[in-house]
């Protein structure tokens, strides 16, 4: 059983696993993932196969992968818990490590008047001995690597969290439109949404005006945009994405009876059903140019020069393309179809997820745990017949240097 | 102006750089005597104008040269020289220039075939985290360089005689490499946290197995498994040395290579 939980909790194991993981995300990065099988079986005819059998068209959330972390997570537990009381003992107020005088670093100082003064300027604790005097500091920094393991646990414990219990929803919104959150006790309204512009015509930024009703019906309301989303009542809003939606208009041509108002978005299909005629906006674009291969495209997204590009068929059969702008009229038959405008509309991303705060939380005690190790380790000072040696283990030759430029100052300011 | 200035200062610091880096190699091969403190001068006059190349660079852009690809590299370089230019003042050991200023000259060079038009952020970008995110990565990539390059110098003198030797004792040289690396790696994971921070805001999760992010990641586990071999295992030496280098062969892989080779959220990297 000890054997058994000594392996589990081994280097060795930890650095396979270690390998593994890596070698698989590698491939993660390599494969495009969550693709159709049918471009796995024309772009990888050979590995087809093996990308079905190990999932690695979703990597990551793969049983394998998944086996590999909390194996990893096991590892990494266990051999913390295991190391935990030895580090427990050498971050004691009273260790000292065991001298020799041999396979230590030795300051060439004999003035033990003036190391004595160094040490205490530099906090240092002295207790007298038989020889000499020994000193330490830091031995707190012994459990470096604990702390450190246990920012990582905390991250993974978050992960699982985020995996089990985080949700995520896309809306869209029309200003002027209003979305339900029943669950959570609110209404959101979006008053409205806009596109600022850089100089260049480049999108400077996405900015979305809401008004959240409570179900008590207070109100809060805020503007949201990239890099600043909107909380509340445990959800959370991020600007995600935005497109057009166009108004289009039908009118008897003779008359100019109104026959159809609605709303279309780029690619949608509108299908007017008295004359089996399909109205399809092709797309619009706000700044349109025309390519070399004679196709719209839409500079930016400023509403400088905007056109849309429609296709009308019935029955399967193309009766006419146009390139038409906002107002101009599609002469068909007895009707006539416009396009008058066109509103931004904002793409949300509604999200919840309970384990932000505990992967922040790992966040801190990993990169605190990784400064204990590296700079808050443990140091002694030995003092020995008329010596002084600098013992700090796998940092020893750079705490040498330290105390040698440390006593060279102290010698410098002459204080004693 | 601004724009003139720093193509200026920019060739200026390449040439010194050059003039460093073939002064420092003509000292450590023993052709020159004694170049390897001029050689560090010439390297800091470098490291100045480039300084003020990357000062007219933030005016004339507005902001710090952080946010595409020549920018990136352009303050990489900076943080491989300064990392250098910090260890020399440490413990003044001049050689390590004629290996870790020919990686500076190799990611300027590389600046120097990327667009250098000043764009403006897009949406994305428009957040202080940006700043500490690239600014940490400039401190741990230039630290992971100067590793790498201690570690040449190790894999050279371990082979050598004391009186031969670039830096009198290996163990020094290892000792180092280790020290520096632990300041990368830390530099590192506070590069991913405050990415995975900086992700949760503008993309609304904190991981997406970006292949940025993801390469990033295992860059950080290359050297966690460098650090777990050497601290607990005693792994020190040549392994730990090649172990360094090929570590820095993951950091420019993550700089250039995923940029080129793999699409990724962070595509406005380029």
């Amino acid at each position: 059983m000890k054997k058994a939980l000594s392996l589990i909790a081994s280097l060795k194991v930890a650095i396979a696993l270690l390998l593994l993981i890596t070698i698989y995300i590698i491939i993660g990065t390599l494969i495009p993932q969550h693709a159709t099988e049918a471009l796995y079986q024309a772009n990888y005819p050979t590995l087809a196969p093996l990308i079905d059998v190990l999932s690695l068209d979703a990597a990551y959330s793969s049983p394998l992968f998944i086996t590999l972390v909390i194996l990893f997570i096991i590892n990494l537990t266990s051999c913390t818990l295991l190391s935990l009381p030895s580090q427990l003992r050498r971050s004691r107020s009273t260790y000292m490590p065991s001298f020799n005088a041999e396979s230590e670093y030795r300051v060439e100082e004999q003035d033990e008047k003036l190391l004595r003064a160094y040490l205490r300027r530099k906090h240092y604790r002295i207790i007298a001995d038989e020889d000499g005097f020994s000193s330490g500091k830091f031995r707190w920094g012994a459990l470096g690597a604990t702390v450190t393991h246990i920012g990582l646990i905390v991250i993974f414990i978050g992960a699982i969290v985020g995996n089990i219990a985080s949700d995520q929803d896309m809306i869209s919104l029309l200003p002027g439109s209003t979305r339900e959150f029943e669950e959570y006790g609110f209404s959101i309204n979006l008053d409205d949404f806009y596109l600022t512009f850089e100089e260049s015509g480049a999108v400077k930024q996405y900015i979305s005006d809401l008004t959240i009703t409570n179900d008590d019906g207070t109100i809060r309301r805020q503007s949201m945009w990239v890099n600043n989303p909107l909380h509340h009542n445990g959800l959370g809003f991020y600007q995600a994405n935005f497109g057009w939606t166009s108004n289009l208009l039908i009118r008897q041509a003779e008359t100019g009876e109104e026959l159809v108002s609605g709303l279309v978005r780029n690619g949608n299909t509108y299908f007017y059903q008295p004359h089996h005629l399909n109205i399809m906006l092709y797309g619009y674009f706000p700044n349109m140019e025309i390519d070399v291969n004679q196709m719209p495209y839409s500079i930016n997204n400023k509403e400088d020069n905007p056109f849309y590009a429609v296709v009308l068929t019935q029955f399967g059969v193309n009766v006419g393309s146009y390139i038409i702008e906002p107002g101009q009229v599609i002469p068909y038959e007895d009707i006539a179809i416009t396009f008058t405008g066109s509103t931004p509309y904002t793409g949300i991303v509604v999200r919840s997820d309970p384990s932000y705060p505990i992967v922040v939380a790992g966040f801190i005690i990993l990169t605190f745990g990784m400064f204990m190790s590296f700079y808050l380790y443990p140091r002694f000072i030995f003092y020995k017949d008329g010596h002084l040696y600098a013992v700090s283990g796998k940092n020893g030759w750079v705490y040498y240097q330290a105390i040698k430029a440390g006593i060279k100052a102290q010698r410098k300011t002459g204080k004693q | 102006m601004y724009q003139s200035i720093e193509n200026t200062t920019f060739m200026i610091a390449i040439v010194l750089y050059i003039a460093s880096a073939v002064l420092s190699l003509l000292s450590v091969t023993g052709i020159v005597k004694k170049g390897g403190k001029v050689a560090t001068s010439l390297a800091l006059a470098g490291f100045i104008i480039h300084t003020a190349a990357m000062v007219a660079r933030t005016i004339g852009a507005g902001r710090l040269p952080f946010s595409n690809q020549y920018e990136f590299a352009l303050s990489f370089s900076w943080g491989i020289v300064l990392s250098y230019l910090v260890l020399y003042r440490l413990y003044g050991f001049s050689a390590i220039g004629a290996f870790v200023m020919p990686l500076a000259i190799l990611v300027m060079g590389y600046a120097s075939l990327q667009s250098k038009d000043v764009r403006p952020l897009m949406p994305a970008l428009q957040s202080y985290w940006l700043t500490f995110h690239v600014g940490t990565a400039i401190l741990s990539y230039g630290a992971f360089a100067l590793a790498a390059g201690i570690s040449v110098i190790y894999l050279i003198d371990e082979r050598k005689k004391d009186s031969q030797r670039l830096v009198q004792d290996p163990e020094v040289s290892d000792m180092l490499s280790y020290r520096v690396i632990a300041f990368g790696i830390l530099m590192l994971t506070i590069v991913i946290i405050s990415g995975a921070i900086w992700a949760q805001k503008a993309w609304s999760r904190y991981w997406a197995w970006d292949p940025k992010e993801t390469w990033s990641l295992i860059t950080w586990i290359i050297y966690a498994i460098y650090l777990h071999l050497r601290l607990r295992r005693n792994w020190k030496g040549r392994a730990a040395a090649w172990f360094s280098i090929f570590g820095f062969i993951s950091v420019l892989f993550t700089f250039v290579g995923v940029n080129i080779l793999l699409p990724s959220l962070h595509s406005y990297a380029t």
